[in-house]
């Protein structure tokens, strides 16, 4: 059972990222419209505010003028500038809400594709990589929606409409804004496309670079104890190294592009300053009347103005390779993106409806055929078996031969081929909640999350009530250890099961199925952390607790084996009737034996 | 800030590429003032010039083509060294970081999460690189250059000078700091939101089979929604502050402009100075703020860095739980255990070992039973030292292990603890992590005896298939004893096993049991287990009630320590 190491799903192209990013927009809203309209508004009074500021020079300079003539012109220009800051304003905060919203729906998007999936899917991923996706990666959305969408837009629109403006006070200056500008995008564009390659590669490295933080944080201790400190830090500073390598080569391919950018901008602002200066003084003559300081030192407040759109644009250029990557890691991590159509609908699946029916269910396997995540070994291979209502079993086995596989196929939890009949239903075709609720489970190795003992329990039933937790926590023998502890139920546990021994922490676990009320109780190795004594304790408590319904225990332990109805033993992918074993102690008549 | 300050011996070390850095920035804004005000200058003198013959034309426009290129060149080498600056400074932080937290291991777990620890390690780390980059430059060369700027225009026109300098200052230094003020809490709940956005992912990962079994998912799906929405709305928050503090900047770059406008009418009149100096001053004004603008960007941030830095700060320092004694003794030969009087509990009012005895003689093999959760990890632990007794002493061939290094004793003594993961790699990384130089076959043979071999010679590609993190993709069972023959191939003379064969079916612990004496021969053993016991497994089996221990059914009689005396049940605890 191995893994390979998580590539995009074979065969499918991943879809194009950049329209699977614009359709992202709607999630912005009316906000979105605002940060990209707003700007546009406050570039028609910037045209207004560079032609009161060169004509007041003009009348300074050129004319004479006193401070109090000109007083309403310095107003007029100070009250322009009072509302583009506004503007300003305005448009940033709006941009930066419609990116939060964006990437607040799409991380809930994408956490409840990865609850969606069946867990062996998850199993065979990174955590730490697939956190990354979901926190960081999404984070570099952000400049997208925020600053490179509204920066598209207003370098389509600006530098033309400023050069429209122009081209009445000056045409050979507006003529040359009128071509120089649109030659811009055209340049970029292509520096962009090998942006786009370095950037992917760095997503990766940090993504690989989280991933491995995950994994060796968590056995921190044995590398410890096996002095490997200095070695596992060599390898942290290598993928450090490395990542640092791949952002500075996506750095530079964006720095040389707003460095192209600005060369080109420099010279349409000397260009303009030399052809101005040059008709002042009489070299060029290119209109048909004299040119004034107003006109010109207009066309030269200008001149940068015109570029600036396009150097914002140049300068959230790498914003938008980014957010490529990042949709292209997405999808590399969670085998395709997220489907548009499915809106995020936060705790879409009904909480399972306490399950009235305690009616013990029968299950059926017919031709179940199991294979390894990878698909290259065989687990179980054409299994067919029928287990009566009510009926207690025992899968036995070697360890690592397919109990807890069978299990989790049972409980949906793993990929099958052929048929699973839960009470003569396919298993398929149930319902999520209705599923649940008929049918309990506990795997080898259950998860103790970070919060007390009772909370740990609670996990069982939502809604379960103090005392219902105690009796649960009492039938699993969890009272034995919690009421040494000062704070009982409520002592706080670290995430694993930190502060527990290995068979306390199992034991917590296992008072979650005592919470509920299903008609067939999946477990597997309950009891292998157990002592002897404790094992038979919690074999009697489990045991009365599923009369009348069906338990399929998978262990190793021959105590367990021997109080149960029949015993199976998988071997070679079958699963095989097996002799019951003997328990010496007292013979229990029971219903549901066939 | 405190906390950022913690950190400089990391900036020191890149103080040459910083000062690059700081260069080519301040090239860059004052190219970009000369560019402007030359302009200005150039353009208003050519219109006021009569004779065209006179004007020197050359001079100026050269200038201008000079400065243009001068600040393209200067830009794009800023951004260059400034970036690698960062990246170098933020791969170095990790790396000692993570080096930082070996001594603190095992930290107190219950209190620290994994998926917050990683968080801390990755994206708190990348939110310090706003701290030089984009913070401390820019507010270094504004404020030289805006200083340079504000003197000029004093000595020519001084109540320009006084506004723009002011105008200058608040825009540097009080918005900054105001901004600071205001988005510190706000940062530090983005920080945190995100570590627990963080958290729910990975809790959703390693729970996700519980999850779903008990129908749980809504639930998961509401804690991770809270969380994003928490950081949505402190994110939100931070950048409403930003772009406050941005249309303030803008706000004093007017005002500055407006003044200078103002005051330069009358010194213009007063005949002080000409129309082409006039104008150029006003555009190099302008082209002045444009450091400003940049400034505040990043300093909208630095909330948000600062909580980082003090995260980062908080597991970086302390004195470690387990130190290293200030001057270790070297660890003679030999492989003796030998617990003297141990008392410990986690909680030191109830005690989990009571004035335990155990001697295990060098080549010795013992287990001790016991029910779960009586101690017997514990006890294991202590010999590694990954806690220390609160009464008595632990020795190791005769010598009390806290004296000393911890690295000689982990070399000494080996653990198969309960909880050691597999990690996300090949089996032959998981495998040299017990022993970094082994050979192939050192690697079969640990393999061979954890009864695993078989399983990975089945595997196409043998030493080299990959495991998940964690082992999920492995049996429980396949897990175990892949860290099992991690432990085997360890060279320590010592090897203790906690619950060595949970998860083996009962012929397989039998038998693996049967085999230890055979795979580990020579070494000293010690063994905790709830199994049965087959004949010959263990010399010695003891079992471990109400903190001490008795001997086993079936076994010899309990060693004590012969030197047990009075003055050792006093040994410090601390």
């Amino acid at each position: 059972m191995l893994i390979q190491r998580t590539e995009p799903a074979e065969g499918e192209t991943p879809p194009n990222e950049g329209r699977w990013l614009m359709a992202q927009r709607r999630r912005g809203g009316s906000a979105l419209m605002v940060a990209i309209a707003l700007p546009l508004l406050s570039g028609v009074l910037l045209v207004g505010q560079a032609f009161c500021l060169a004509s007041l020079l003009h009348r300074v300079v050129v004319e004479g003028a006193d401070l109090p003539a000109v007083t309403t012109m310095l107003l007029t220009i100070a009250v322009l500038m009072i509302t583009r800051i506004g503007l300003g304003i305005a448009a940033e905060r709006a941009g930066i809400g419609a990116a939060e919203r964006i990437k607040r729906s799409l991380r809930g998007m994408l956490y409840g594709a990865l609850l969606d999936h069946r867990p062996d899917w998850t199993s065979a991923r990174s955590s730490g990589a697939l956190s990354a996706v979901i926190v960081d990666q999404t984070e570099a959305l952000d400049g997208f929606f925020a600053r490179y969408l509204p920066a598209m837009v207003q370098a389509t629109i600006l530098p033309l409409a400023f050069a429209a403006a122009i081209l009445p006070v000056d045409v050979v200056v507006g003529l040359l804004f009128l071509v120089t500008a649109p030659l811009i995008p055209l340049f970029m564009a292509l520096v962009g496309w090998g942006a786009e390659a370095a950037t992917r590669a760095q997503a990766d490295a940090f993504t690989r670079l989280s991933g491995l933080f995950a994994d060796r944080l968590r056995g921190i201790v044995t590398l410890k104890l096996f002095d490997r400190a200095d070695s596992e830090t060599q390898t942290v500073v290598l993928a450090s190294e490395s990542l640092r390598k791949r952002t500075l080569g996506v750095l530079k391919i964006a720095f040389l592009s707003s460095a192209v950018l600005e060369f080109f901008a420099a010279l349409g602002v000397a260009g303009v300053a030399l052809y101005v200066g040059l008709t002042y003084l009489g070299f060029v003559d290119l209109r048909g009347s004299p040119l004034t300081l107003q006109a010109g030192l207009f066309c030269l407040l200008m001149a940068p103005e015109v570029y600036q759109p396009l150097r914002q644009l140049a300068a959230h250029y790498h914003d938008r390779a980014a957010a490529k990557a990042a949709v292209a890691e997405m999808a590399q991590q969670f085998g395709a993106l997220p489907d548009l159509a499915e809106s995020t609908i936060e705790g879409a699946l009904p909480e399972p409806a306490p399950a009235s029916s305690a009616l013990a269910v029968s299950v059926a396997l017919e031709g179940l055929t199991v294979y390894t995540p990878d698909r290259k070994h065989l687990v179980l291979d054409d299994v067919t078996l029928a287990i009566q209502p009510g009926t207690h079993i025992a899968l036995l086995g070697q360890s690592g031969i397919g109990k807890s596989t069978l299990l989790e196929a049972m409980a949906r939890l793993r990929a099958f081929d052929g048929k699973i009949l839960i009470g003569g239903e396919l298993l398929e075709d149930l319902a999520e909640a209705d599923l649940r609720s008929r049918v309990a489970f506990l795997g080898q190795r259950p998860r103790l999350f970070h919060g007390t003992i009772a909370d740990n329990i609670r996990l069982g039933r939502s809604g379960a009530s103090d005392p219902d937790i105690r009796i649960a926590a009492e039938r699993a023998t969890v009272m034995e250890f919690a009421c040494t502890l000062p704070e009982g139920l409520d002592t706080p546990i670290g995430e694993g099961g930190v502060g527990l021994s290995g068979g306390e922490a199992h034991r917590v676990a296992l008072a979650r199925i005592f919470l509920r009320d299903p008609g067939l109780i999946l477990l597997d190795e309950p009891t292998a952390h157990l002592d002897t004594a404790t094992e038979e304790r919690v074999i009697d408590a489990l045991l009365a607790f599923a009369v009348g319904r069906t338990l399929v225990v998978a262990t190793h332990s021959a105590a367990i084996a021997a109080r149960l109805d029949r015993t199976y033993r998988i071997a070679g992918g079958r699963v095989l009737p097996a002799a019951h074993p003997r328990w010496a102690g007292p013979q229990r008549n029971r219903e549901g034996v066939a | 800030m405190t906390a950022l300050w913690y950190f400089r011996p990391l900036f020191r070390r890149h103080a040459g590429r910083m000062a690059w850095t700081l260069l080519l920035t301040m090239l860059t804004l004052a190219a970009g003032i000369a560019l402007l005000g030359v302009s200005g200058w150039f353009l208003t003198a050519a219109a006021l010039s009569t004779a065209a013959v006179s004007f020197n034309l050359f001079g100026p426009s050269s200038l201008i083509r000079g400065l243009s290129l001068v600040r393209i060149l200067s830009r794009y080498g800023e951004k260059l060294v400034g970036h690698d600056t960062t990246l170098r400074l933020l791969a170095d932080l990790r790396g000692w970081l993570f080096a930082s937290l070996f001594p603190r291991v095992p930290y107190a777990a219950r209190d620290l999460r994994h998926g917050d620890l990683v968080s801390r390690l990755t994206a708190d780390v990348d939110s310090l690189d706003t701290v030089f980059l984009v913070a401390i430059g820019p507010v270094v060369t504004a404020l030289a250059l805006g200083s340079a700027m504000a003197v000029l225009l004093f000595s020519l026109i001084p109540g320009a000078g006084l506004i723009y300098g002011l105008a200058l200052l608040a825009a540097i230094l009080i918005v900054p700091t105001v901004l600071v003020g205001v988005t510190r809490q706000r940062g530090r709940e983005a920080v945190s939101a995100s570590a627990e956005t963080r958290m729910a992912v990975i809790d959703g990962i390693d729970g996700h089979s519980d999850l779903i079994a008990f129908g749980q998912t809504a639930a998961a799906r509401a804690a991770f929604a809270s969380a994003t929405d928490r950081l949505a709305l402190a994110r939100r928050q931070v950048g409403s502050a930003g772009a406050w503090a941005a249309g303030a900047v803008q706000g004093l770059a007017g005002v500055s402009l407006l003044g200078v406008t103002a005051f330069g009418i009358g010194a213009l009149r007063d005949g002080v100075l000409s129309g082409p100096v006039l104008v150029g001053l006003l555009l190099g004004v302008i082209a002045s703020f444009e450091a400003t603008a940049a400034i505040v960007r990043s300093i909208a941030k630095l909330g948000a860095s600062m909580a980082a830095a003090e995260r980062l700060k908080a597991i970086a320092i302390g004195r470690p739980p387990i130190a290293d004694p200030v001057r270790p003794v070297p660890l003679p030969d030999g492989s003796t255990v030998t617990f003297s009087n141990v008392t410990f509990g986690h909680d030191s009012a109830r005690p989990v070992l009571r004035g335990l005895d155990l001697t295990v003689p060098a080549g010795g093999r013992v287990a001790i039973l016991g029910p779960s959760g009586s101690g017997k990890s514990t006890l294991l632990a202590l010999l590694l030292r990954l806690q220390d007794p609160q009464g008595g002493s632990v020795s190791v061939a005769h010598t009390d292990i806290r004296a000393v290094a911890q690295r000689d004793l982990h070399r000494r003594v080996a653990l198969l603890s309960q909880d050691t993961p597999v990690f996300l790699g090949t089996i032959r990384e998981n495998l040299l992590i017990g022993r970094a130089e082994a050979t192939d076959a050192d690697l079969w043979h640990a393999l061979d005896a954890a009864r695993l071999a078989d399983f990975v010679r089945g595997t196409a590609e043998g030493l080299d298939a990959l495991v998940g993190e964690t082992g999920r993709t492995l049996s429980a069972g396949q897990a175990r004893r892949l860290c099992l023959a991690r432990t085997l191939l360890s060279e320590a003379p010592v090897l203790a096993f906690d619950e060595p064969t949970a998860g083996l079916d009962r012929e397989t612990e039998a038998e693996f049991l049967s085999d230890l004496a055979r795979a580990t021969r020579g070494r000293t053993i010690l063994l905790s287990t709830h199994a049965g016991l087959p004949e010959g497994a263990v010399d010695r089996a003891y079992r471990l009630r109400d903190g001490k221990l008795e001997p086993a059914d079936g076994f010899g009689p309990l060693l004590r320590p012969e030197d047990r005396a009075p003055q050792q049940r006093s040994a410090p605890a601390d």
